[in-house]
């Protein structure tokens, strides 16, 4: 700041605080005034007072529920650290805020992972149709962005496609190596089997297709997660019982966790989510679908609003052919238990040691 | 002059304002009874497959609706209230850990038009050929026209390929109930009492949550809504030809965003090495 000028205070403030500079003019001839170091200092004072009551005004303030939230989030911990006391106060500030927004009664839950509690996820592949009921069921739960701009529409689920290759007959002794003799359908240079990557924007009229497999895919859960481990301002963390979660509020947006996720699990709010008031879930949970901001990233969790309280994630209640499964990994009569005892199970890359909490298997 | 210059832009400003207002009100006039109109006819959509079990749409709670449908295919696509419309399974071999009402179904009979009659209009014992009631000698089946033009499923009926016919799986004298082994009569609201008969690896991984589905609290006592077997299987037409791998084909649910400054999605159906 240059010391010639009148530092530009509010000017009723300064008014009231019977500042002896006269006003500062336009003109630059005029505007060389003689301040003394002590009418400096004077002003200085008086400017961060008047910016300290601004800022007691606004935090006092009740009626805007948006600002008064976003100010105090400011100041407040990454959830982890904070006290039970603290944690209700930022529920108490979210419900406010979001029910001011939303025009409804919104409940943020802060209820923590329960003991005797390990979620774990199982999926038939053989009887997924592709009929992406559950992207869109997880969208009509979690709040996600909903806009039609580009990086306005955020899912969490995808399902791909994968055409099934035909093993032809003349190509069945390209096997490599040639020479062992070994047999695997084609090489690299001529294929023979599955060869087109994965569908995402398949629109057939119906689906499943004769000559397509379907594989959905979302946020794993790892047991020893990539994205926790780059992540710089510690934000996303695995719970006890299971899922990955994220702060939303310690979130920077540095995306670094989407390059780690080896499932291309996250997404990025590129932009201010778009979420209709009548399409907006009440029933969030502070690390579950309570509405996000811009910047930062989000995943699948299982709907923590859902299965804290017992209840099935929505993906799970919507597949129409029952090839979602859901329970306690702890409890050996839950049905991921007797799954793991009974089917043929795989985790999808298990080879990165990952160990993710979600099986795929097939009967 | 400046003076008259603003007093003018402010007059055409709030002129403006008064024109935007009242063409506002004009539009929302006609709006109103098409609102209304939607709201008489709440959504009903179909739950696992169409033509099985539907939920009407309508608001539990302020903002918080029984279930939420799809605008594009129909199909139900998130359950505010799981439970709504079911009653309790009844006794089921192999379920008897789960505390009393924590297993519920969601009764067909409702669904089944012809249930009603089936029993009391034609299959009474009584009538013109069947006094005295008498069974057919064989297990032959024999086509009636006036069924098969009641029960279009039976043209193209494949379950069994030919190797069953309909008093496997119906009650003989009791048209409206099906049948189990000993030829006790089963609920149509408890066709797994029957397709276990030979189904048994589907029921027992039924029974455990493995196959079909449940929807409600996930915890293994936790209360649930089952679905039944016929809720998701048409039990006459299982095994179309025109589908894949056992299911009835049905339309998907819109495709993700394309990226931005991508106008489709050919590049996924390049093969990346020609062949």
């Amino acid at each position: 700041m240059n010391s010639n000028e009148t530092p530009p205070a509010d000017p009723a403030k300064e008014l009231s605080a019977e500042c002896p500079a006269p006003p500062a003019s336009a003109d630059p001839a005029a505007s060389a005034l003689k301040t003394s170091r002590r009418d400096f200092l004077k002003a200085g004072g008086m400017l961060s007072l008047s910016s300290l009551m601004g800022t007691g005004a606004l935090m006092a303030q009740s009626e805007d529920a948006h600002a008064a939230a976003e100010w105090a989030e400011h100041f407040q911990k990454n959830y982890r650290l904070m006290t039970p006391e603290e944690k209700n106060e930022a529920r108490l500030r979210l419900e406010r805020r979001h029910s001011q927004e939303y025009g409804k009664q919104v409940t943020v839950d802060i209820t923590d992972a329960q003991p005797g509690m390990l979620m774990g996820y199982a999926l038939n592949i053989r009887k997924c149709i592709g009929c992406r009921r559950c992207v869109h069921a997880c969208v009509a739960e979690n709040n996600q962005s909903r806009g039609s701009k580009p990086g306005e529409k955020i899912e969490w689920i995808q399902v791909l496609r994968m055409e099934r290759g035909e093993f032809a007959k003349d190509k069945m002794n390209h096997g490599y190596p040639e020479g062992l003799g070994i047999q695997v359908g084609g090489n690299a240079y001529t294929p023979a089997g599955q060869v087109l990557e994965g569908q995402y924007h398949y629109q057939p009229e119906a689906v499943p297709e004769k000559d397509a497999t379907y594989m959905p895919i979302a946020c794993m859960q790892c047991e020893k997660p990539p994205c926790v481990k780059v992540c710089p301002v510690r934000t996303t963390y695995r719970e006890a019982d299971g899922p990955v979660v994220i702060d939303y509020n310690w979130c920077i947006g540095c995306r670094m966790c989407m390059g780690a996720c080896p499932y291309w699990a996250r997404r990025i709010n590129l932009t201010s989510p778009v979420l209709p008031k009548e399409e907006m879930n009440p029933v969030t949970h502070y690390l579950g679908n309570r509405p996000r901001m811009r910047g930062v990233v989000e995943k699948c969790h299982w709907c923590l609003q859902r299965t804290r309280h017992n209840r099935y994630p929505a993906c799970v209640e919507v597949c129409p052919v029952g090839a979602r499964k859901f329970g306690n990994l702890l409890d050996p009569e839950s049905e991921v238990s007797k799954i793991l005892e009974r089917k043929n199970v795989f985790r999808l890359k298990a080879e990165l040691n990952t160990f993710p909490k979600f099986f795929y298997f097939y009967d | 002059m400046k003076k008259l210059a603003i007093y003018t832009v402010i007059l055409a400003f709030c002129g403006s304002a008064f024109y935007a207002v009242s063409a506002a009100e004009q539009a929302a006039a006609p709006a109103e009874p098409a609102k209304q109109e939607a709201a008489k006819e709440p959504p009903v959509c179909f739950e696992s497959r169409k033509g099985a079990s539907e939920v009407t749409q309508r608001e539990i709670k302020p903002g918080w609706p029984n279930v939420k449908c799809s605008p594009t295919t129909g199909a139900a696509l998130w359950y505010g209230d799981p439970y709504e419309g079911t009653v309790p399974m009844g006794k089921m071999p192999g379920l008897e850990k789960i505390p009393e009402g924590h297993a519920l179904i969601k009764p067909r009979s409702e669904k089944l038009a012809l249930m009603p009659m089936c029993g009391t209009a034609c299959h009474n014992g009584v009538g013109p050929q069947f006094n005295p009631p008498k069974l057919p000698k064989d297990k032959r089946p024999t086509p009636i026209p006036t069924m098969g033009a009641m029960v279009p499923d039976l043209a193209n009926f494949q379950h069994g390929r030919g190797r069953i016919w309909c008093l496997d799986c119906h009650h003989t004298t009791k048209r409206n109930m099906l049948v189990d082994h000993f030829g006790d009569p089963v609920s149509f609201d408890q066709p797994q009492l029957l397709c276990g008969k030979c189904h048994g690896d589907k029921l027992r991984d039924w029974r455990d949550g493995i196959h079909g589905k449940r929807i409600g609290e996930f915890v293994s006592s936790g209360k649930k809504r089952w679905f039944t077997c016929t809720e998701c299987h048409n039990p006459h037409n299982v095994q179309d030809g025109e589908r894949n791998r056992g299911f009835v084909q049905l339309q998907p649910e819109p495709s993700p965003q394309l990226p931005k400054g991508m106008k489709d999605a050919k590049h996924e159906k390049l093969h990346p090495i020609p062949h």
